[in-house]
């Protein structure tokens, strides 16, 4: 296997009385993308915010490249991991550009000032398939899927090579959808990134991991590729979910 | 009434010179007092919206003081601060704390979760996250209560003249004691004027901010 670059050990964690994950140990090495899956309220946003120090395991521990961070400045490790979220939480009173470089901005990165910033932000924009003519809008002036495209956008500026994504296609139309997914795979092939995808979406998690996690109620119920999650189903659960999807696309 | 009107012009023309002199310790004393209450309410605000914990006693204080009458406040003063412009700054201070820190809370606590959020997430700091994030889009609301605090401080200032400070007050003083009407109604419409013209200009600030801090 290829060099772990997050690592779950044994996490619990519960809000009051409810456990949200139990005894969840996960690895994932480099470059992969791997989909999460699994019904509203089964841990999955807690396990990602996990990875970037949002949330604090009761017990057990999460690495990052090879450390354990619970020991790891937050800010520091925060701005070396892309973190784009499923209402885009984009800055109202910043335009485009000024999203788009917020992480280099607050970490002080070399190259992001004046006509630098302006030529990073063309080429992001770019990438997650907008006109560089945006870069002067206010969020309010863009449509829904032009938002989810900048806060991909933003996620990338500080050239993470970590991405973690919580739904970031939600609201968005199919067609617009299908689009998104299309230039996520690009980018994860162009960059080499490591993602960490979370979606409801059956299809999409197929479509889209190099690897699918199905999660029930906190637990693992099957971490594999999307091939053998259609042709050896784990349990009951994966079954049926796998059986609900319309028609299959699976990456290879 | 036309009788009263046109002895204040027949006033502002014969004392044009005492009028002015007036209006400027007017805006003095208020300035001093806005920008206190500014600094003041603004720090306080922020610090309670960042410690959730001792907002409601803060706020609890602020609300008690913001209901002791005007007067009664210059008066409690007097013992400490004797009498002069210092004890109206200190009274109208008092005053503008409270719109100050009331819209600063409000504006830095009801701002939308996922945003903050994010800003956390992709590795600001707190006092970036205040900076760059949360202060700016309350700006909109706590202007709003800049606003209040200004309109309120001009026209309060007008009592001050009770404990010997300057402003347009003391020819509202005057007036009455001398039992000439159209010198309080002179000194009361211009202290109204002055209030109107602030407000008018720190809503259009605060329309502009609106309408760049929000959806
Ligand atoms: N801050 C919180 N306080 C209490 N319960 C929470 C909190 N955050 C999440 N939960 C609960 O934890 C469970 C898992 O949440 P989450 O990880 O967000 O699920 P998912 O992303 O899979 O929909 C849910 O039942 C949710 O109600
Ligand atoms: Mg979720």
């Amino acid at each position: 296997m290829e060099e772990t670059v997050i690592r779950f050990e044994h996490v619990w964690k519960s809000y009051g009385e409810q456990p949200v994950l139990k005894d969840f140990s996960l690895e994932i090495g480099k470059g992969e993308f791997l989909a999460v899956i699994g019904r509203s309220g089964c841990g999955k946003t807690t396990a990602l915010k996990l990875v970037n120090g949002l949330i604090v395991p009761d017990t057990g521990r999460v690495e990052v490249k090879g450390q354990d961070i619970s020991c790891a400045d937050p800010v520091m490790l925060r701005r070396q991991i892309g973190y784009a979220i499923q209402n885009v939480g984009l800055f109202p009173h910043m335009t485009v550009e000024k999203n788009i470089a917020y992480v280099p901005s607050v970490s002080r990165m070399d190259g992001w000032k004046g006509e630098d910033r302006r030529k990073k932000t063309e080429e992001l924009l770019r990438q997650v398939g907008l006109s560089p003519a945006l870069a002067g809008r206010f969020p309010r002036e863009l449509s829904g899927g032009q938002r989810q495209r900048v806060g991909i956008a933003r996620a990338l500026a500080a050239s993470p090579d970590i991405l973690l994504m919580d739904e970031p296609f939600g609201a968005v139309d199919a067609i617009t959808r299908e689009q998104l997914q299309d230039e996520i795979l690009k980018i994860h092939r162009e960059r080499g990134l490591t993602v960490l995808f979370v979606t409801h979406d059956i299809e999409e998690a197929l479509k889209l991991g190099t690897r699918v996690l199905v999660m029930e109620e906190g637990t693992v119920q099957q971490c594999d590729i999307p091939s053998r999650l259609l042709s050896a189903p784990a349990t009951d659960f994966v079954e049926k979910l796998v059986c609900r999807r319309r028609e299959p696309e699976v990456r290879m | 009434m036309l009788q009263l009107l046109s002895s204040v012009f027949t006033l502002y023309q014969e004392r044009a010179d005492w009028f002015a002199g007036l209006l400027a310790d007017h805006i003095a004393l208020a300035f001093c007092a806005i920008v206190m209450s500014l600094i003041i309410g603004l720090a306080l605000g922020i610090w309670i919206s960042e410690h959730p914990r001792i907002a409601p006693a803060v706020m609890g204080l602020c609300n008690v003081l913001y209901t002791i009458p005007a007067i009664s406040l210059l008066g409690i003063l007097i013992p400490f601060s004797g009498i002069g412009n210092e004890t109206a700054v200190i009274a109208l201070t008092i005053y503008g704390v409270m719109p100050m820190v009331r819209n600063t809370y409000a504006g830095l606590t009801t701002l939308d979760a996922d945003i903050l959020e994010a800003a956390k997430g992709m590795g600001s700091t707190r006092l970036q996250t205040l900076l760059r994030v949360k202060l700016p889009m309350a700006a909109g609301v706590i202007l709003a209560g800049v606003r209040n605090m200004v309109v309120m401080t001009i026209s309060v200032a007008g009592i001050a003249s009770f404990v010997g400070a300057g402003g347009l007050g003391v020819a509202i003083y005057r007036g009455i004691t001398i039992y000439n009407p159209a010198m309080t109604a002179a000194g009361s419409i211009l202290i109204a004027l002055l209030a109107l013209a602030f407000d008018l200009a720190l809503g259009k600030l605060e329309k502009y901010f609106k309408k760049r801090g929000s959806l």
